[in-house]
């Protein structure tokens, strides 16, 4: 099967103060019909820029996609004209955003905010689109939705919202669905419901999944496969199952390593603790240098990590780190 | 708060309002130097003491402050503004003629001025580094140091001296033969320096907040979700942005009323608009108390009346103040 998403050796910069720094440095992800892919790593690697990368919203400037594409449908969509873009937006690739309390107009109802993601993509009236929006109100799982089709976004809880939002973003039966952090903003119990939300959705539309997320929970759960990125870069990507048990990179250890994944009260909740704590911070973009990025705060780490960035390798299983490729090697010699 | 409410309690505190601006303008007035007896005894030609006393006793000059005061609160409560000094009619009666073409003049100078002001902040914000984005910061601080009287002068100078284009004064031709049609138009000719001129102060100060609000407002949440819905730019930025942007310019609007009005008053008595502007400057130098007072009053309901519109424009507008009841 042809993936449904290829993004490969994606590079998105951006003009600061600091002079250019580059935000993601080649960055490559795939993505097939239908599968679910996790996106995970610390505030600031890149997560949110990808996701806009791929929706053609990166804002330029500061902005500026210096190489890379990324094909949807085999289609190239990095320099492809706006139009064509602005078709596939809504219409082929949906996008909820992480937070629901301003991601809609305050001005407009709900109702006609899903409407118009109708109105836009499909020739229908505007009776047929509001009465699609009604279902979708419905399916997203808004309770009472003929009264809630006329509210005004300020009237909606935090997590009607995110129906809401979840509702435009599906309207228009996308293939492609990308969750940037859904449930960072909401209380807890409203977070495992709008998980259960995308993965009912999921089943019904058959729709793929860019799930980003600091819960590894929702990833055991719902992810195929898994992306850990590190400072604009993939660190490690493969099956979700492979990378939970037995991460490779110390940086994906150092995420999932302490969580007590058979804790009983956890499991009873059904959900799993967020990130571990790995002590440092991730260095600011403008002073990356050389090396692995994550050497400053790697206990592993060896001369060669601070002078050679390590490349992405590994089939199914890929891990970008001196240390794993050494010892990959010597266990085959 | 139900609108209703809302709008008698406004009335109500407006009403507070109009009562402090009579009493503290009456006692203002009383308190500045010259003596309206004499004033009008010297427009009748004579002045003996009998004549003063006359003038004094007929018009109520007499009685102690305190009382004048009382009685002409009464008098206004009764919707009477008293007699002018000068014209033999009631303040009201002239008031009633000149009112018109001060609303007409102010109301279109806002309107002109909001609309060419939110034009040129939408372009400005769209390029923050472009052109427009340059001349609206140089016309922002030139709009706001400019004096109106400087501004109305040059623009009599070139438009109607230099270029005949608009006539230099006043409302109507004094000939003009056709039908209704033909005399709007002729207002609407004269209006046109008069408007700019008045336009010119507050389009800088609009401009630049539609700037400010519209970059802030392009860059929120929900314009991301817009374009994330495959929404034209165009649309974004005057469907979702600007709806969104205008609101603080709304409420800059209800609160410029009274400099508007103010404003007008200058702006009248260059181009002798024949409003309430040049009414009052007359009426100051005539001494007409009973006049100025008149004006002053009207032109604080007509603040007060502004303001309350403002605010009930602003709930139509944004939907988070508007009463919890849902759709009407
Ligand atoms: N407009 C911008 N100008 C300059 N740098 C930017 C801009 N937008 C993003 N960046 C940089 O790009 C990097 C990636 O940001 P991104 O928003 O993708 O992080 P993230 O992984 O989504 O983090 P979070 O978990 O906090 O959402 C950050 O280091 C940020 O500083
Ligand atoms: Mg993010």
């Amino acid at each position: 099967m042809s993936p449904l998403l290829d993004v490969r050796d994606l590079r998105v910069e951006f003009a600061t103060r600091h002079g250019t720094v580059t935000a993601l440095d080649g960055v490559s992800l795939r993505l097939e019909p239908g599968e679910t892919l996790g996106v995970v790593g610390e505030s600031g690697c890149g997560k949110s820029i990808t996701a806009l990368a791929i929706m053609g919203l990166i804002p330029m400037p500061p902005g500026r996609i210096a190489g890379g594409s990324i094909r949807l449908d085999g289609e190239e969509l990095i320099g492809a004209p706006e139009r064509r873009l602005r078709q596939l937006r809504g219409r082929d690739i949906g996008m909820i955003f992480q937070e629901p309390m301003t991601s809609l107009n305050p001005v407009f109802r709900v109702g006609d905010q899903i409407a118009e993601a109708i109105l836009l993509h499909q020739d229908v009236s505007r009776d047929e689109a509001r009465r699609r929006a009604l279902d979708l109100l419905r399916t997203v799982g808004v309770p009472d939705p003929g009264q809630r089709i006329d509210a005004y976004p300020h009237e909606l809880s935090g997590g009607l919202r995110q129906r809401v939002m979840i509702a435009i973003a599906i309207s228009c039966q996308p293939r492609l669905l990308i969750a940037d952090e859904p449930t960072t903003a909401l209380d807890v119990t409203v977070q495992a419901q709008i998980f259960d939300l995308i993965r009912d959705i999921q089943d019904r539309l058959g729709v793929a999944v860019i799930l980003i997320t600091h819960d590894m929970g929702a990833i055991a759960e719902m992810a195929d496969r898994v992306a850990v990125m590190y400072a604009g870069r993939v660190v490690e990507e493969g099956p979700a199952d492979a990378i939970l048990d037995s991460p490779a990179h110390p940086y994906t250890r150092g995420l999932i390593g302490c969580i007590p994944a058979i804790d009983p009260a956890l499991a009873a909740l059904d959900r799993l603790p967020p990130l571990a704590e790995i002590p440092g911070v991730v260095p600011p973009l403008h002073l990356l240098g050389q090396g692995c990025a994550f050497a400053d705060r790697c206990i592993e780490a060896v001369d060669i990590c601070r002078k050679v960035a390590p490349p992405l390798t590994g089939r199914g299983h890929a891990v970008a780190c001196h240390l794993h490729a050494a010892a990959a090697a010597s266990e085959e010699s | 708060m139900d609108t209703v409410v809302y709008v008698a309690r406004r009335l109500f505190y407006g009403l507070m309002l109009m009562f402090f601006v009579v009493v503290l303008n009456f006692v203002l007035i009383r308190l500045a130097p010259g003596d309206p007896a004499e004033v009008i005894a010297g427009e009748m030609g004579g002045t003996t003491q009998e004549i003063l006393a006359d003038i004094r006793a007929t018009y109520g000059l007499d009685k102690p402050v305190a009382t004048q005061l009382a009685i002409y609160l009464g008098q206004v409560a009764h919707g009477d503004l008293g007699k002018s000094f000068f014209f033999d009619q009631p303040v009201a009666r002239l008031i009633g003629t000149r009112i018109g073409a001060t609303i007409l003049l102010v109301l279109t100078a806002q309107f002109l001025s909001i609309l060419i002001g939110v034009v040129m902040g939408v372009f400005a914000a769209r390029k923050p580094n472009g052109v427009v984005s340059a001349l609206v910061a140089v016309f922002s601080t030139l709009g706001y140091a400019l004096p109106v009287f400087w501004t109305g002068i040059m623009l009599i100078i070139v438009f109607a001296s230099w270029l005949p284009i608009f006539p230099v004064e006043g409302m109507r031709s004094a000939r003009l033969e056709g039908g209704g049609f033909v005399h709007v138009l002729d207002v609407l000719h004269h209006l046109v320096l008069p408007a700019v001129t008045l336009a010119i102060i507050f389009l800088a100060q609009y401009a630049r907040l539609a700037r400010t609000s519209m970059i802030e407002v392009l860059g929120a949440d929900y314009i991301r979700t817009a374009r994330a819905k495959g929404v034209p730019e165009r649309r974004v930025v005057f469907h979702h942005a600007l709806r969104n942007a205008v609101l603080p310019i709304l409420t800059v609007a209800g609160l410029q009323f009274g400099n508007l009005i103010s404003g007008a008053l200058l702006v009248e008595t260059v181009f002798n608009w024949p409003g309430m502007g040049t009414l009052a400057f007359d009426s100051i130098l005539r001494r007409d108390y009973p006049t100025v007072m008149g004006i002053l009053i009207i032109g604080a309901a007509m603040v007060v009346v502004a303001n309350i519109l403002t605010d009930l424009g602003y709930r139509l507008a944004d939907p988070r103040i508007r009463t919890e009841g849902g759709r009407r």
